[in-house]
């Protein structure tokens, strides 16, 4: 009887000490939007960007990626529309061969309730009516971009194609 | 200071308890013991003192028990909680008030005419409450463009949830009718009205709640006066 009571004594002191859930990595929170490259002269066919990089105007750190043809990047959370810089070649040294596409997002957005831990998510529904731009420049290197799923809820599907 | 208080308190019911059981002897002639039977109504001295030196807290339990049998009592609890929650991505203050009510058995064979309890009981509870969701993070894994932190300051009023509780704890009688105690509770939520767009994270009474979980968890110190309003007579027999 009295270990009983010892038991639910240090039961008490130690989940009072207790820290609080952390943010488990398989919850669905905010997701990414993922893109797939095309080949344009052949547009059944993936294609790898050599050395893409990614990166938000202003920002020093981006994102990059070697011999892949699908990516998930981020968009803001707090504004309507997202800027990313896509750079081809962009990802390794030198700079004098990157070739930089401003690709502009446009999208409305939801507020979901996930959990005490992870707090709130934001889902993005891609714009009707110009969903996606691609600032153009002397030299683009990516020729057409197409929505394959304007509602981005979840990272399991495809939501942008980019041929080049 | 919480778990020093909490540490405190602990070790005087541990001593009482403890020399309590040694005093337990068997006696060993008949003895006409009167048993007194009223109403003991107390105050739950954790969310006082808690509402003291915790900012975030405000909170007031009342507790009552009536004797019934010379074993049973009748039970229960009524409070009122304003608690601000903090947690990583998330800060709200829940408002509400509850009422428990149950019985308790005492366990504990009293030596002559002591009064003390250590008891095991069951509660039912009902808690009528709102939530104010303060802040809150979007959360985004990597968290590229930095934290997003939103001011809502959105109220979800009218919400409510049920539950049972067992309990266990002791009562010893440490100045004439005057009372200490402490019990431990494990709760179990049979209906629980949550909000459109967030959650019960914190249930006055109940306490925090957990995610895939309909168990709770809690406890109270106990100081509380005895009201005698007559008496039995008790035969113990001899044990030999």
């Amino acid at each position: 009887m009295k270990q009983l009571f010892l038991l639910i004594f240090v039961t008490i002191f130690l989940s009072s000490c207790e820290k609080d859930d952390i943010c488990d990595v398989n919850t669905p929170t905010t997701p990414k939007v993922v893109i797939e490259f095309y080949d344009a002269a052949n547009p059944t066919t993936l294609k790898n960007v050599t050395n893409l990089g990614v990166i938000a105007p202003g920002f020093t750190n981006g994102f990059e990626f070697t011999a892949t043809s699908k990516i998930k990047v981020p968009l803001k959370t707090f504004e309507d529309t997202s800027v990313l810089y896509f750079i081809k070649n962009g990802s390794v040294a030198p700079t004098s061969d990157d070739n930089s596409d401003s690709v502009t997002f446009n999208y409305t957005r939801k507020t979901e309730y996930v959990s005490r831990a992870c707090g709130y998510k934001t889902l993005f529904t891609l714009n009707s009516t110009n969903p996606i731009t691609v600032t153009p420049d002397s030299n683009n290197w990516i020729q057409s971009v197409v929505v394959s799923q304007p509602n981005i809820e979840n990272e399991n599907e495809t939501h942008i194609k980019i041929y080049f | 200071m919480k778990h020093i208080l909490k540490y405190i308190f602990s070790l005087i019911f541990f001593l009482i308890f403890s020399t309590e059981s040694n005093a337990q002897e068997q006696s060993k002639d008949t003895l006409k013991i009167p048993q007194r039977y009223g109403l003991r109504i107390g105050v739950d001295a954790h969310r006082l003192t808690k509402s003291l030196y915790d900012s975030n807290y405000k909170g007031l339990e009342l507790v009552g028990d009536y004797r019934i049998t010379k074993k049973f009592y009748a039970a229960g609890e009524i409070g009122n909680e304003e608690k601000i929650t903090q947690d990583d991505n998330l800060n709200f203050t829940t408002k509400g008030t509850y009422f428990k009510v149950g019985f308790d058995y005492n366990s504990y064979e009293n030596w002559l005419d002591m009064e003390n309890m250590i008891f095991i009981g069951m509660r039912a509870g009902v808690g009528s409450f709102s939530q104010k969701l303060n802040t809150y993070n979007i959360y985004e894994s990597g968290n590229y463009y930095g934290t997003n932190t939103y001011v809502s300051g959105q109220e979800f009023n009218g919400l409510s949830a049920s539950w049972i509780e067992v309990v266990s704890g002791l009562k010893a009688e440490v100045l004439n009718n005057l009372y200490v105690g402490f019990s431990f509770r494990l709760s179990y939520l049979i209906s629980n009205k949550e909000p459109e767009g967030f959650a019960n994270l914190y249930i006055p009474g109940f306490n925090k709640t957990y995610e895939d979980s309909k168990f709770g968890a809690g406890f109270n110190y106990t100081l509380s006066y005895f009201i005698p309003f007559y008496k039995k007579i008790k035969v113990n027999k001899v044990n030999q």
